[in-house]
């Protein structure tokens, strides 16, 4: 939504090269202490204010304020001591330490620059009425039902890879919230709308049916979505018992049957739109006699009288809290699948659906041997929040995201050494060794991209995602009436 | 049962009898209003928390946000969370009993203010729901009432149907009959009175079942009772029987149930308006929830708490009106 009317400094490309946005081009220190920037000239704020490399500066400060409250922009520019302006177009960035992931975390919209004179009103205030540089701005949000945009007809500044340049073909979008699936395709079946995002499984399949309607599938970037085995306690602190498990729970026919094809089974830890992104299937092949010689082997050689396994006269039980509010149905079909799987290899598969608050709480308490955790970056950056053990720690609200609990000194070197490589083919060649000794240390499941489907009208042409979080930008649309 | 028996002989017998009725229903109306506002908030406040997770949180981004320390202490500070449970449940009552509901902590928003623009709109669903379901049911009642044992045993079977039938499940069959199959009417809610077919049908359907239900069974006692013959035997006709006398005696329980529909309609309400996105207090409810937005929680609960005695009221002055008698009920 904020891709209408926000925009970053730079932008990527469908290669997942970096290219330039607000900022037209860069350059690292020999050092890997300090970036500059030299930003796009004669663009302006919809409020009037001019974007200069002091409003790059206002947004950094304010993006660091403590009491702006803004955790997810504030986590991404961790390593970024301070900004300067050097001049009214060129800023620059001085970094505590090297942070190759530096030009993947500005490409994300949390870290969009906006109007600094609109950023001195209050938060709420600001909330409802952001003012950025984009090629549309708002106009009226009716909290819960719609928002509108018009069209920003002084607009300079599009991405690289747009299609056009100057102001957008659209004079206005309407952005409705409509919550249910069912619906949302109705609406769009009947013409009401003429894109829907979130399209679920089923509608796809109904709408691949259908000439009026097309889709659009932008996976999107950062981790796919996979299962996490909690390593640090019983029963999955044994790898075998994670191999076990790993090995023995077969998932490719529950995708294809519950997302009736619309999802296709990832074997990396990385989101297939990520081009550092690492796959292998053979560490994934199912040999269900190998799984239960491993189980056998980790001493649950009992079985009490429902099935299960047991050692020492307990039950081989792993928990699996599931947040309904971050999977949907066709998933939690799929995750009652994995439990009976995992039932003829003599695991008791505990599924406890949850609330967000809820789920975080069983989390933070480590009531977890099992864990669903989507993960959105752009970028391999994204395997050092995940993977590394400082991520294990957990921040003052009890949130970590390490929730395999990978405690490697390997990993954790690889991880530093890739954050501050700035030459490209090493950076991919570390993190592939990463994803190498976590995949082949059975901590992870992966089971298919975080899936991101929009239907559209045929009516509508030039749509497309941005190839940074797979937002859809309508810059270049329009609609033939 | 004795007591109600013995006030209301005493009623008849004093003087001005029914002025002093009034202001005792009325008086004991706000007093168990004020009550049922006092537990509904205490047990928010209360409930809410048990859930686990920090309400400081919510207020930062919501559950899972990694924010930091200073924001944290910040937030406990500028909304008083530092503060031990009690002090703050006491605060809370006091600022209700000024009229204070705070800020949602999602939408940044005062709760008054959220409240004032979602209330409408579900107000004129949940009315236009019992209104519908009233129609319905009076009408099943009647054909039924004036028809054979297959009629009956027909609509008998219909109100068992509507009664049982989920919102979620009738809304989305209606959808895809009148809107994707016949195209008649817009899937989603427009804001136009056409948009608000759907959701109005959706949420009447199962309260006229189970009004229907009741009121054809009070409708066939009072069809079988002594004073039915006699007003057949003045010369009234069918439809005259109906509508001046049966229909006084079998509205009775359904009036009695109208605060118990009204109280389902709300909650049915949370489906529907999600299901057609229409705005409204069901909508809201589920947002804050989600998000654990305490104060608006607190809020909707007790808005939709007052509609609800507010109801009652009403359907037990209906039910006095209807039936002069006044001991009933």
């Amino acid at each position: 939504m904020s891709t209408q009317y926000l925009e970053e400094l730079v932008s990527k490309n469908t290669a997942g090269d970096v290219i330039p946005w607000l900022a037209t081009s860069w350059k690292e220190a020999s050092d890997g202490l300090s970036w500059t920037f030299s930003l796009k000239k004669g663009v302006k704020f919809t409020d009037g204010t001019a974007f200069d490399a002091a409003a790059v500066v206002a947004n950094v400060k304010h993006v660091q304020d403590p009491t702006t409250l803004s955790s997810t922009g504030y986590l991404a520019l961790a390593k970024v001591k301070k900004a300067v302006a050097v001049d009214d177009s060129t800023v620059r960035l001085d970094l505590s330490s090297p942070d190759s992931s530096l030009l993947d975390s500005l490409s994300q919209p949390w870290l969009a620059i906006e109007s600094p004179t609109a950023l001195k009103r209050t938060q709420a205030v600001n909330c409802e009425s952001p003012v950025g540089t984009g090629p549309f701005k708002v106009v009226k949000w009716t909290k819960q039902q719609s928002i509108t945009l018009e069209r920003n007809d002084g607009y300079t500044s599009p991405p690289k890879d747009a299609a056009h340049t100057g102001k957008a073909y659209l004079a206005k979008i309407v952005w409705r919230f409509l919550p249910d699936s069912a619906s949302r395709y109705a609406a769009l079946q009947a013409g009401q709308v003429d894109v829907i995002d979130n399209a679920q499984p089923d509608t796809i399949v109904a709408a691949r049916k259908s000439d009026q309607i097309k889709e659009l599938d932008a996976p999107r970037p950062g981790a796919s979505n996979r299962l996490e085995l909690n390593s640090s306690q019983a029963p999955f602190n044994d790898e075998r018992v994670r191999e076990a498990f790993i090995r023995g729970v077969a998932v490719n026919d529950g995708i294809t049957s519950l997302f009736f094809g619309t999802a296709k089974r990832s074997y990396s830890l990385l989101s297939s739109v990520e081009k550092d992104a690492y796959s292998d299937p053979s560490l994934f092949d199912i040999d269900t006699t190998k799984a239960n010689d491993l189980l056998d082997s980790a001493g649950w050689t009992t079985r009490d009288s429902a099935g299960y396994r047991t050692k020492d006269g307990k039950r081989l039980t792993v928990r699996f809290p599931v947040s309904t509010n971050q999977s949907i149905p066709a998933e939690r079909a799929l995750f009652e699948q994995i439990q009976e799987e995992a039932k003829s290899l003599g695991f008791d598969v505990e599924i406890s659906q949850l609330d967000l608050s809820s789920w975080y709480g069983a989390l933070a308490a480590h009531k977890y041997e099992i864990v669903s955790a989507p993960y959105t970056k752009v970028g391999p950056g994204v395997l050092g929040v995940l993977y590394d053990s400082a991520s294990i720690t957990p921040a003052p609200s009890g949130y970590f995201a390490n929730n395999a609990q990978v405690d490697s000194r390997k990993v954790d070197a690889l991880l530093k050494q890739a954050s501050a490589e700035s030459d490209a083919t090493k950076r991919a060649d570390l993190y592939e060794q990463v994803q190498k000794s976590v995949l082949e240390g059975y901590y992870v499941l992966p089971l298919y991209d975080q899936q991101n489907h929009y239907l559209y009208r045929t009516s509508v042409h030039g749509l497309r995602a941005m190839p940074t979080v797979s937002t859809p930008t309508f810059y270049d649309a329009w609609v033939q009436r | 049962m004795g007591a109600t028996l013995k006030s209301a002989a005493l009623k008849d017998a004093a003087p001005n009898g029914a002025a002093l009725n009034l202001v005792r229903f009325i008086a004991g109306r706000v007093l168990g209003a004020l009550f049922v506002l006092w537990a509904v908030a205490t047990l928010i406040f209360f409930a809410i928390r048990l859930v686990p997770g920090d309400p400081a949180e919510a207020i930062l981004g919501g559950p899972g946000s990694q924010a930091s320390q200073e924001a944290l202490d910040l937030v406990r500070r500028q909304y008083g969370l530092d503060q031990p449970l009690l002090v703050q449940y006491l605060d809370q009552l006091g600022r209700l009993a000024r009229g204070d509901l705070g800020t949602s902590y999602s939408l940044k928003q005062s709760v008054s203010s959220v409240l004032a623009a979602q209330v409408p709109p579900t107000l004129l669903l949940a009315s236009l729901s019992l209104v519908a379901a009233w129609i319905l049911a009076v009408g099943v009642a009647w054909w039924s009432a004036g028809s054979g044992r297959v009629a009956r045993a027909v609509s008998s079977g219909l109100e068992v149907v509507a009664s049982a039938v989920p919102h979620f499940l009738l809304g989305s069959v209606l959808i895809v009959v009148f809107a994707t199959g016949l195209g008649l009417l817009p899937p989603v809610s427009t804001g136009t009175p056409i948009g608000l077919v759907l959701p109005v049908v959706t949420l009447a359907v199962p309260v006229a079942g189970f009004l229907g239900q009741v009121t054809r069974d009070s409708l066939l006692d009072a069809a079988a009772a002594p004073f039915a013959l006699t007003a057949t035997a003045r010369g009234e006709g069918p439809s005259g029987l109906f509508w001046r006398h049966l229909l006084r005696h079998a509205a009775l329980p359904g009036l009695a149930l109208s605060g118990w529909a009204f109280g389902s309609l709300l909650s049915g309400a949370i489906v529907v308006e999600s299901l057609f996105a229409r705005p409204g207090l069901g909508r809201t409810l589920l947002d804050a929830v989600t998000l654990r937005d305490i104060p608006l929680v607190t809020g909707v609960a007790l808005v939709s708490a007052l509609a609800y005695v507010v109801v009652v009221a009403l359907g037990d002055l209906a039910e006095k009106a209807v039936d002069p008698r006044g001991q009933s009920a």
